[in-house]
């Protein structure tokens, strides 16, 4: 009984949302084009904003416009916003549901049931994968060109980057002493500066922590810290005002670099990659003597 | 006519006690040393202390000054707060189930330390994170004491700090949740369970004098607990002014627990296990088992913090975790012997 009558619910949600695909195809948006785009994703976020006209966009996350985490706050003003629940995606009537590949998965089943199956975005874990992901969002929403643009634009960052005269060692820590690993977006932004990554010498657990003392004694050259003062205290956050982490700051070893910048592929990683390099340009001349005796 | 007896009347521990106190001493040291030796990255400790010592402010120095030597003192100093308040509570409630953390003191003074610091208060006031704790952890001590006046017995004591403890850590959570900051709702687990990692010498600044003030209040009433375990009015004819005994035991009470649940998060079991493993070596005088159950207490949670990191688990085990592993089977054992006892 009880399976026959949630058979008849998904039922009814899927000839909800073929009515609302029905709808869709009436608004003057474009031949083909999705009309109304909902994203689930803070990363499908910022690729749909840059991507997509505004008339598109349905709704974003309430991430989207937090400008602590999001690349694309400004943009987001004024669009609605979900917290991913199937039942607000299905009352939007979406055309297009983006959706990230380790997130809002209930939902991304839901539709998956009804026959409605959202494109769901990996995580890359390099330069390629980037241009790839930026490629297949501004197909989906019917701006292949946009996308060509942004790659281009991202192209353009990273073959202006100017190593430093040697490959300085670098340590990325977030709240709660969180790295970058290896293998990751993050790793290959470090290479793309002409660095190497501290993390890949030292044992992090499964979650990509690193215990402080080993992150100090790792002896980086730069450690990029998250500058921005978040004026809401949490243990994550004070932990990056360790004062063991104070005097590696005292010496001008610190890197301040948003974490927003690092999170999502888009043309901001191209960002980090050349502040990263400024930033061991300024050092590399000095750095020998600094270390410890 | 023979001259009184000295029985509550003396001021210095026996022969045995002192040897006891030397002996768990010891151990502590030994511990200290130990937590101070361990830790996720090999430094050459001599030579990190003599780097100190030479005023060299060289990384294997500054972890060993910034990170392990705060993580070992807050392990004791935190451990002697719940251990001698166990004792002192066992003592004065006459009451063996007593404990920071049973009657939930431990979570009150968390509740207070989290509405502070995640309120954004400790951002300009840093001495308002122990405050904070103290005052949780005051309002829980002031209420059991209330309960316990009206003869509440020893079960109904131990229901109300289940309440209390429910009560305050849904209030926690509550409090995280709302904090503005997104990392906030992911930290009930340190409140709830308690751990020492990555501590800095701020917190031991924040939270020892405080705390020394709450053991000097505790300590100050050995002599009464032992004539309170003859009876309130035994003990009031023998002079002892039991409403200053009282306050005395509350504030102390309040300010060892509050300000150590304000930098360690609230951990468990520690203050039940200790008094009975030091009665029977003290001869079941509750005075004569406050030192003794402090460093006990220090050793336990040195010990414990010892555990998490030598065991590979990653991240690392809350201290709470540990304690409790040890502790809970404790507790259900002593509630079997009680009603075999009757």
């Amino acid at each position: 009984m009880r399976a026959l009558s949630l058979l008849g619910l998904v039922g009814g949600l899927a000839a909800y949302m073929a009515s609302g695909l029905a709808s869709a195809g009436e608004t003057p948006a474009g031949p083909g084009w999705p009309s109304r785009i909902v994203s689930l994703n803070l990363c499908a976020d910022e690729l749909v904003l840059r991507l997509a006209d505004r008339a598109q966009v349905a709704a974003v996350t309430t991430l989207a416009g937090d400008p602590r985490g999001s690349t694309v706050a400004t943009e987001a003003t004024g669009v609605p916003v979900t917290r991913g629940l199937a039942e607000e995606i299905v009352a939007l009537k979406p055309d297009l549901v983006i959706a990230g590949a380790f997130t809002t998965r209930t939902t991304v089943g839901l539709l998956k049931r009804i026959g409605f199956p959202p494109l769901e975005l990996g995580v890359p874990a390099d330069f390629d994968g980037v241009r790839a992901q930026i490629r297949q969002v501004a197909a989906a929403v019917g701006h292949p060109e946009r996308g060509e643009a942004m790659v281009a634009e991202l192209d353009a960052t990273l073959s202006q980057i100017v190593p430093a005269s040697r490959s300085l060692r670098v340590m990325v820590l977030r709240p709660n002493a969180f790295t970058v690993s290896p293998g990751s977006l993050g790793d290959a932004i470090i290479r793309a500066a002409g660095l190497v990554n501290v993390a890949a010498e030292i044992g992090r657990d499964r979650t990509g922590s690193v215990p402080l003392e080993a992150a100090a004694l790792a002896d980086a050259d730069l450690v990029v810290l998250d500058a921005g003062e978040a004026g809401t205290p949490s243990f994550a956050d004070a932990l990056l005002h360790h004062p063991i982490l104070e005097r590696i700051r005292a010496q001008g070893r610190t890197v301040p670099i948003p974490n927003r910048l690092w999170t999502c592929p888009g043309p901001q990683v191209a960002e980090v990659a050349a502040r990263l390099a400024a930033a061991a340009r300024e050092r590399a001349p000095m750095s020998a003597p600094m270390k410890a005796p | 006519m023979t001259a009184p007896t000295p029985l509550v009347t003396r001021t210095t521990p026996e022969t045995g006690s002192r040897g006891l106190i030397a002996g768990v001493g010891l151990l502590v040291a030994t511990l200290t040393v130990a937590s101070i030796a361990v830790g996720y990255a090999a430094i050459d400790l001599p030579a990190a202390l003599g780097d100190w010592l030479a005023g060299r402010a060289t990384l294997p120095a500054l972890v060993l000054m910034e990170l392990r030597l705060p993580r070992a003192l807050l392990g004791g100093l935190v451990g002697f707060s719940l251990g001698l308040t166990g004792a002192v509570m066992q003592g004065y409630l006459r009451n063996p189930l007593a404990d920071p953390g049973i009657l939930g003191i431990s979570s009150a003074a968390a509740l207070g330390a989290v509405v502070v610091f995640y309120g954004g208060l400790a951002g300009s006031l840093s001495l308002a994170l122990p405050l904070g704790g103290i005052a949780g952890a005051a309002l829980a001590a002031l209420g059991i004491n209330g309960l316990a006046a009206r003869g509440t017995g020893t079960l109904g004591l131990i229901l109300a700090g289940i309440g209390l403890s429910s009560l305050a850590g849904a209030l926690t959570a509550l409090a995280l949740n709302l904090a503005p900051n997104p990392y906030a709702a992911l930290e009930i687990v340190f409140w709830l369970m308690g751990s020492l990692a990555d501590r800095s010498m701020d917190h031991v600044r924040l939270c020892l004098p405080l705390m020394a003030l709450g053991w000097i209040l505790m300590l100050s009433t050995a002599r009464a607990l032992d004539a309170l375990a003859l009876g309130e009015d035994t003990a009031a004819s023998l002079g002892f002014d039991l409403v200053s005994v009282r306050i005395r035991i509350v504030t102390g009470a309040a300010l060892a627990v509050g300000s150590g649940v304000a930098v360690s998060g609230a951990i468990g079991f520690v203050g039940l296990v200790v008094p009975h493993l030091v009665r029977p070596l003290v001869g079941a005088r509750p005075g004569a088992s406050l030192w003794p159950s402090g460093l006990l207490g220090a050793a336990l949670v040195l010990g414990a913090d010892l555990v998490v990191r030598l065991l590979p688990t990653r991240p690392e085990l809350k201290l709470g975790v540990v304690t409790a592993l040890v502790g809970a089977p404790f507790l259900i054992a002593l509630l079997f012997r009680r009603e075999q006892g009757r």
